[in-house]
């Protein structure tokens, strides 16, 4: 029971009763992950979980954001929401004390989670924001209905070159009467002849004129979180909250190494997919993601030093684009002989450490211009390219995301990268929130996918 | 050495026998899948062992594919996308692009020059790219499906079905026959409509020589539209329908003496 593998929820709770028994130490968010079921999370008991102490603290404090919300408003802190850049205006407000970020588009697991029974999706259809949206269109339900967590204080979304059908429902919010900070992002292009070029994270490079728009930008952020919170945000409150980012992004780049390039596999899709969402916003709190990240990354360096793992020795290394909708598909994957081997979830520019040897504010300027979403999409192409070498993929699963804008012509152009340049066998494949009317035809894909991989082998 | 294949499809259920030592087709059949398809498919074996004068202990080894795999009593299972690879390349071993058109999926393999699979597409939510489109045109003009080439000879001009889903395309077919149109250019427009849905899988990359698997590819007329949606010829294999079937049995003799 104490060697790694992966089990039920129903599993977690007799090993979660033993552990207690064997003096499990946890923070206040701590328990058995089913009371989380009991209380709607219903997905969950489809759900194969890693059995380690450290991914049940993981999942607990995923599960329990909206608790600590609702504990920082009753504590009289200011509460902002960070939409669609994904780990760049967060980075800001975790810079000030007594301020708490989170992602409001983070709802669109909420169908998943609680297996539609929530009623978001329901009245985003009501506001004429139907199914041929992005599921996070269920972000606009929980506003409406006061639910999964508390009015925020400030709503700052960036626009421009973002999704189309993101951009639709936060301006379909603004008019429902919540009041949205806006800053736009431009579509990165390469620095013209002649043109002064600055080199951005992840081996982009941009014109200096956009970063100095952008850097303009945020400095509207920046004025709107010191009108909120009263106080100067100075760089070197910036500078300190990109410190704590960086902790945070290269633990999580050392966890990333070890789990996807290990054998046999140290810890499951699963648990990264959800430990890699953790960059964009802490999980509503910076300090403790950094606790929960490093505990994870211990026992992974534990299992690897003592040769331990999850999944069979010949899982084939699976490279996956795009974050799913249902978190039940990460485990199908393992179920049809395959490991994720390196992701690209849309927010890679929250995984890549912050320039920290210059003004705080120019490097989240540069952070923010490397958001793969903002630019063209082989850029994203070449990246995954590279991070295909890089963690040795035997393959590679374009995820499509169910009326999300930018699914909707990137696919091709990365796939034919993809083959072009490392000759991999490539799916698409689209996951809904809830996909088990769509597993048998998802679960082909994947197990043909990884046919086709062990065939080249 | 015997080997069997069991395609489990959704729209029919189809059992090969193979000599392992020649690479004889000992015995084949299929049948429309009604309910519970390993209990079917169980019963389709034993028809095709029947046939064939052999008993379960003479197979060696079975291997079952298509959507319902999971259900067949089987040594093991092997996806279509796959089984169909391996049928293709035993019967027309230049082909390096594969489109199989089933009744309620369509797949489009890209082969190495091996026959082994380089990438594939896969229509399995879209009724308009299958071979349930022609069902339902059929119905509607009610005849059977095996008519509907023979009807759509000598058409002239092949009517344009615009929708992108089958049900409205439905619509429009009833108010095409409803202004006269003439049959055979409407069931023409529909099978133009089938497999253009198919070639926008391909997205203009094609490498000869193409062959076309399935149920649906018994349909008169369908190569031709096919063609034409393709900018290429297209191969028929003999018995096209269970190249799924086939491959799984030529998977499960590779399994045995890889």
């Amino acid at each position: 029971m104490n060697s790694p593998h992966q089990i039920s929820l129903d599993d977690w709770e007799i090993r979660y009763h033993r552990l207690k028994a064997g003096g499990l130490n946890e923070p206040w968010y701590g328990g058995p992950l089913s009371r989380h079921a009991g209380r709607g999370d219903k997905r969950l008991l489809s759900l194969r979980f890693d059995n380690s102490p450290p991914a049940l603290r993981l999942w607990n404090f995923l599960l329990t954001e909206e608790e600590r919300l609702h504990q920082a408003r009753a504590a009289g802190g200011k509460i902002v929401g960070a939409m669609k850049d994904l780990g760049t205006a967060a980075v800001m407000a975790f810079s000030l004390p007594n301020v708490t970020a989170f992602y409001p588009d983070g709802a669109w697991w909420v169908p998943c989670i609680m297996e539609q029974g929530t009623g978001d999706l329901e009245v985003a259809d009501a506001l004429g924001i139907d199914e041929s949206f992005c599921p996070v269109r269920a972000m606009l339900g929980a506003f409406v209905r006061g639910a999964h967590f508390p009015r925020p204080d400030l709503l700052v979304c960036s626009v421009g070159a973002t999704c189309d059908d993101f951009s639709a429902i936060a301006q379909r919010l603004s008019s429902l009467g919540y009041p949205i900070l806006w800053w736009e992002a431009p579509h990165r292009r390469r620095a013209e002849a002649g043109e002064a070029a600055v080199d951005l994270p992840g081996g982009l490079a941009a014109p200096a004129a956009q970063v100095r728009f952008v850097r303009r930008q945020l400095e509207l952020v920046r004025a709107g979180l010191e009108e909120l919170t009263d106080r100067k945000l100075d760089d070197a409150l910036l500078a300190e909250g990109i410190a704590q980012a960086n902790q945070f992004r290269r633990l999580l780049g050392e966890l990333r190494r070890l789990a996807y390039t290990r054998v046999p596999c140290p810890l499951g899709a699963l648990e990264m997919l959800v430990a890699e969402m953790l960059a964009i916003h802490f999980c509503s709190d910076r300090a403790e993601a950094i606790v929960v990240i490093g505990q994870l990354l211990d026992e992974v360096r534990r299992r690897s030093a003592l040769g331990l793992g999850v999944l069979d020795e010949c899982a084939v290394p699976v490279f996956w684009v795009n974050p799913v909708a249902d978190l039940k598909v990460m485990n199908i994957l393992e179920e049809c002989g395959g490991r994720l081997c390196g992701s690209e979830f849309l927010f890679s520019h929250a995984l890549d450490e912050i320039p920290a040897d210059i003004e705080p504010l120019e490097a989240l300027a540069r952070t923010a211009l490397a958001d793969p979403m903002v630019g063209p999409a082989s850029d994203r192409a070449e990246r995954i390219c590279r991070e295909c070498r890089r963690f040795g993929a035997k393959a590679v699963v374009i995820s499509r995301i169910p009326g999300a804008s930018h699914c909707a012509t990137e696919s091709d152009i990365i796939a034919d990268m993809v083959r072009n340049r490392l000759d991999l066998p490539t799916v698409e494949i689209e996951v809904p929130p809830i996909c088990d009317a769509d597993a048998p035809g998802i679960r082909t894909r994947l197990e043909a996918l990884i046919e086709s991989a062990r065939q080249r082998t | 050495m015997i080997c069997a294949g069991i395609d489990a499809g959704s729209r029919a259920i189809k059992v090969v026998l193979l000599d392992g030592n020649t690479g004889q087709v000992l015995s084949r059949c299929s049948a429309d899948q009604l309910y519970q398809p390993g209990r079917q498919a169980q019963e389709l074996f034993e028809q095709a062992l029947a046939a064939g004068g052999l008993t379960r202990r003479d197979v060696r080894r079975v291997v079952a594919t298509g959507y319902a795999r999971a259900a067949v009593q089987a040594d093991t299972t092997v996806t279509e996308i796959t089984c169909h690879a391996i049928g293709v390349r035993h019967t027309l071993p230049a082909a390096r692009t594969v489109v199989e058109i089933g009744g309620q999926d369509s797949k489009l393999l890209r082969l190495d020059p091996d026959g082994r699979v380089r990438d594939f597409a896969m229509n399995d939510r879209c009724a308009a790219g299958t071979g349930r489109f022609l069902e339902m045109v059929a119905a509607r003009l009610g005849v059977p499906v095996g008519e509907l080439g023979r009807m759509a000879q000598g058409n002239r001009c092949p009517a344009a079905i615009s929708s992108m889903c089958a049900v409205f395309a439905e619509t429009e077919i009833i108010g095409l026959l409803a202004s006269g149109r003439p049959q055979a250019e409407i069931i023409a427009g529909v099978q133009a409509a089938v497999a253009a849905r198919v070639a926008a899988m391909a997205g203009g990359r094609v490498t000869r020589p193409v062959a076309f698997t399935g149920g649906v590819a018994q349909v008169d007329g369908m190569a031709g539209a096919l063609e034409q949606a393709l900018g290429q010829a297209v191969i028929i294999p003999d018995n096209p329908q269970y190249t799924g079937a086939l491959g799984a049995a030529l998977a499960a003799l590779r399994q045995i003496a890889p």
